[in-house]
């Protein structure tokens, strides 16, 4: 019988910071699927997503000590060290960034009829953030998961350069309203 | 720049994506320690996009996680070179690492003293028991032979010597014959084994007829260095030891010892 630690941010990092199993256990269990979904979006072929998936978390456990709560939350950070390890992979496959992303593609409505995505939305988030607009999302996405600098963002959505800048600010400010 | 432009201008929305350059991203962290309010701010536009990570979440197999758990075994701890910890952090980390390095070295001493001691606690406890079941015998020794001295001592014990015969001269015994009671005992411990298959039997001649009086044991768990009981006679004009097969015969055949009272 295995009994679930519940640990704050805090402790889970001190707790990786001085190698505990454990706490990296309880690290994968509840972000591995988030991850997961986010290299999913890139790549979008299950195998490749989860060997991706395996080397992410094998450099965050070896990592974890340049870690640094001053600078971000713990989560923004695994993301970045798994938003460049998909994009480096994508690249060093031959693939490239797929440009047609816009609208819907590779929204959150993508998975509406997804049971494993349905198990990690106990809070009915999905269902909020329906109410995105498209073309919020699609900044957000781009941004977030994508990784698109502020050039090829404004190239993809056909927007001013200047205007990236205040549109993911709005189209933020906006998830947020929705999530609260 | 004040900390409402700072908020405004959509720079920690892309910091909270990865998109800032080094010298933004700088910029950023020192805001942040600088403003409270920035700070805040970033982290609900981090915490933000968590929450639409995790709704875009799939669950991955369950395989990648035995399969990570393996890897990060066999690479035993292995810290890139390139890691920088906080220098409290590594105190800590070192610490704990000699506290754990300590407990698990008194562990292995008390572990191996536990041993030792559980080792000399079964040993002595066997010699105890040992020298226990000694003394148990000694005493049980001491008391056949109390008994046996009693008939010697008895003032109606009456001694009557067995002399060795023609054919086993060396078959002699000793006989206590309790006048008050009829009782006879022999003392057989000079009596040689009997041979395979053969018992001395013992005889009380009684108006010239030799009268059974029981077998002798001379093999038998060292019975034959004790006093043993015979069948009692209230007159006998002699005793007698023959050699017979295994049980026992009606008459006696090979007459080995004979004394007259």
């Amino acid at each position: 019988m295995t009994v679930t630690k519940k640990y704050s941010e805090e402790e889970l990092v001190i707790s990786l910071q001085s190698r505990d199993r454990q706490a990296f256990s309880y690290l994968y269990d509840n972000y591995a699927p988030a991850l997961n979904g986010a290299i999913y979006k890139l790549v979008e072929n299950r195998e490749l997503a989860e060997d991706i998936l395996q080397e992410a978390f094998i450099k965050i456990w070896n990592n974890i000590a340049s870690y640094d709560a001053a600078k971000g939350r713990l989560f923004t950070w695994m993301i970045n060290i798994t938003r460049n390890l998909t994009i480096d992979t994508l690249r060093s496959k031959g693939y490239k960034k797929q440009q047609q992303i816009s609208g819907d593609e590779n929204s959150v409505s993508n998975y509406a009829d997804s049971t494993t995505s349905e198990k990690f939305d106990s809070l009915g988030i999905r269902k909020q953030l329906a109410n995105l607009k498209p073309e919020q999302r699609s900044i957000i996405d781009l941004a977030y998961f994508n990784g698109y600098t502020q050039e090829e963002i404004a190239k993809a959505l056909e927007v001013p350069l200047g205007t990236v800048k205040t549109r993911m600010r709005t189209a933020i400010l906006e998830l947020r309203k929705l999530l609260q | 720049m004040n900390v409402q432009d700072i908020i405004s201008s959509g720079l920690l929305e892309l910091y909270a994506s990865g998109l800032t350059s080094k010298e933004e991203s700088m910029q950023v962290q020192i805001w942040v320690k600088q403003y409270p309010e920035v700070a805040a701010e970033l982290a609900a536009i981090e915490t933000g996009l968590e929450q639409y990570a995790f709704a875009n979440a799939q669950a991955p197999s369950a395989s990648v996680k035995e399969a990570l758990f393996e890897k990060i075994g066999s690479s035993n701890d292995k810290v890139s070179p390139a890691a920088k910890a906080p220098v409290k952090l590594m105190l800590v980390k070192n610490y704990w690492k000699w506290a754990a390095a300590a407990s698990a070295a008194l562990l292995i001493g008390s572990s191996a003293m536990n041993w030792m001691y559980y080792n000399k606690y079964t040993a002595v406890t066997a010699e105890l028991r040992q020298n226990q079941e000694q003394a148990l015998l000694a005493a049980q020794q001491m008391k056949d032979m109390k008994e046996d001295m009693s008939y010697v001592h008895s003032p109606f014990s009456k001694p009557v010597a067995l002399n060795g015969m023609d054919p086993m001269p060396e078959a002699t015994a000793k006989i206590f014959w309790m006048t008050n009671s009829g009782d006879v005992m022999i003392d057989a411990s000079n009596l040689p084994d009997a041979p395979q298959g053969m018992q001395y039997q013992f005889w009380a001649i009684v108006d010239g007829v030799p009268v059974d009086g029981g077998m002798i044991v001379t093999n038998d768990k060292g019975q034959k260095f004790h006093m043993q009981k015979m069948k009692s006679f209230g007159k006998a004009e002699a005793f007698a030891i023959s050699l017979e097969k295994a049980g026992g015969n009606p008459t006696p055949t090979k007459v080995v010892s004979k004394g007259i009272i």
